[in-house]
């Protein structure tokens, strides 16, 4: 089944955005930073979404993101970025690096949960 | 909202007669004042209200020796705290006795207020906040909180300014807050037990813990929002050519329960209350900005959506 991988550093926001994707019938598997995100990734081949802060200890969500494009080759996999952030170097950063779009925050899972389907499916 | 700060202030001052002449002016000039007794001034220092100074009169004690040493010791507790004395014969610090001379930062006198206007404006409300950061660090706070914590509601006293540089509290987040026009940190600021109950399951951001981690991931998160909501609305790109890395050292206290910027100049502070109408369960919640490295209003700008390509929160931008 297809997977979507949350990476976020605030437990809140991982635990709020998987419970409520698990509860609409995705598959949801979590990370804590970049570092972890590229991880998860590289493990397990059937994650087919990303939702990454920008924010984050270790490894940055653009800077995993650039990485997954580069290191690991995917360019298969789809990319959000759920952010508090929303300046146009940051968006012009996550685009050139292949992300297909910008959330900011707080998320609301009803506005976003087809596309979300549609990202995986 | 009133768009100006307000600050608290101790008045001592006993003269019945100026009594309604200060407590007009205090109205006026957005100052909340506050009478204590000659006993109780030590405590409520120690007890560390969040103070933007103090209305000193030269005929406080009961001699002119008491009315010194009184000055002398309030200073000596709060030295950030400015002291302004009201004087019978003249509005000037001359003539003050020279250990006292450096305990006042202005003197004033009832027959001319203005010079009271003058020294609150320059000592009290010595950094000027626009208006447009004000009503929009209330505006992107409240939004957050309501976010955060769905069926709670938040609402906002007048912001207020204080001199303290010890900052006490029981719990604290703070992020940095780089740009053009300032450098500082934004701080919230709440307390463990009422903020505890209100975050408990259903309210709250949802968290595994249910101890005071809850607390800190909660508060993490409220802070990474309303930080990214200051840093769209008036920061945009500007801080990317930001070029200063200097910095000051910041106190942590565990023994005292406090923290300190290192600086005297007013914070800026928001206190929000947090109200669970169906539980009657309150929380208070403080934000405070102490622009500490950099303060430059005149370059202050807010960015509208249509300059920073803004969505709605919660939308989706497809590229």
């Amino acid at each position: 089944m297809a997977k979507i991988l949350v990476v976020d550093d605030s437990s809140t926001v991982r635990d709020e955005v998987s419970t409520f994707l698990k509860g609409s019938g995705l598959d949801v598997v979590t990370a804590v930073d970049g570092k972890d995100g590229l991880a998860k990734l590289r493990a397990d081949p059937g994650i087919k979404l990303v939702v990454a802060d920008v924010n984050m200890p270790n490894m940055d969500g653009l800077t995993m993101v650039e990485k997954i494009r580069s290191e690991l080759k995917n360019s298969a996999v789809n990319l959000i970025m759920l952010t508090t952030e929303s300046s146009a170097n940051m968006k012009e950063r996550g685009k050139a690096a292949g992300v297909k779009g910008w959330i900011v925050k707080p998320f609301k899972g009803p506005a976003v949960l087809e596309t979300f389907k549609k990202l995986v499916s | 909202m009133n768009a100006q700060p307000a600050s608290k202030i101790l008045v001592l001052d006993n003269s019945p007669t100026h009594a309604g002449l200060i407590k007009t002016f205090c109205d006026q000039n957005n100052l909340f004042a506050l009478k204590v007794r000659k006993d109780a001034i030590k405590s409520v220092l120690r007890t560390n209200i969040d103070l933007g100074g103090i209305l000193y009169s030269d005929s406080y004690g009961e001699t002119p020796e008491e009315t010194a040493q009184i000055a002398i010791d309030i200073h000596a507790a709060r030295p950030e705290l400015p002291i302004i004395i009201r004087r019978e014969q003249h509005p000037t610090l001359a003539g003050l006795p020279e250990s006292t001379e450096r305990v006042f930062c202005a003197a004033y006198s009832c027959g001319d207020m203005s010079a009271l206007r003058q020294a609150v404006d320059q000592y009290i409300f010595c950094l000027v906040y626009p208006n447009a950061l004000l009503r929009g660090i209330a505006e992107i706070s409240t939004e957050v909180l309501r976010n955060v914590f769905k069926g709670v509601e938040a609402s906002y006293d007048t912001p207020y300014v204080v001199h303290d540089r010890m900052i006490f509290g029981e719990v604290f987040s703070l992020i940095q807050l780089e740009s053009s026009w300032c450098r500082g940190y934004m701080m919230l600021q709440t307390e463990e037990e009422p903020f505890l109950r209100l975050a408990g399951p259903g309210n709250g951001p949802t968290s595994t813990s249910n101890n005071f981690r809850r607390v800190n991931d909660s508060l993490s998160e409220i802070t990474n929002m309303i930080w990214g909501g200051f840093k769209n609305r008036y920061i945009g790109d500007r801080s990317a050519n930001m070029v200063s890395g200097v910095q000051v050292p910041l106190i942590v206290n565990h023994k005292h329960h406090y923290i300190s910027f290192g600086t005297s100049n007013p914070q800026l502070c928001f206190r929000f209350n947090l109200e669970d109408e169906r539980s009657g369960r309150e929380a208070p919640l403080y934000a405070r900005f102490i622009f500490n490295l950099n303060w430059s209003p005149e370059d202050f700008q807010e960015i509208t959506p249509d300059h920073g390509g803004l969505v709605e929160s919660g939308a989706l931008e497809l590229f």
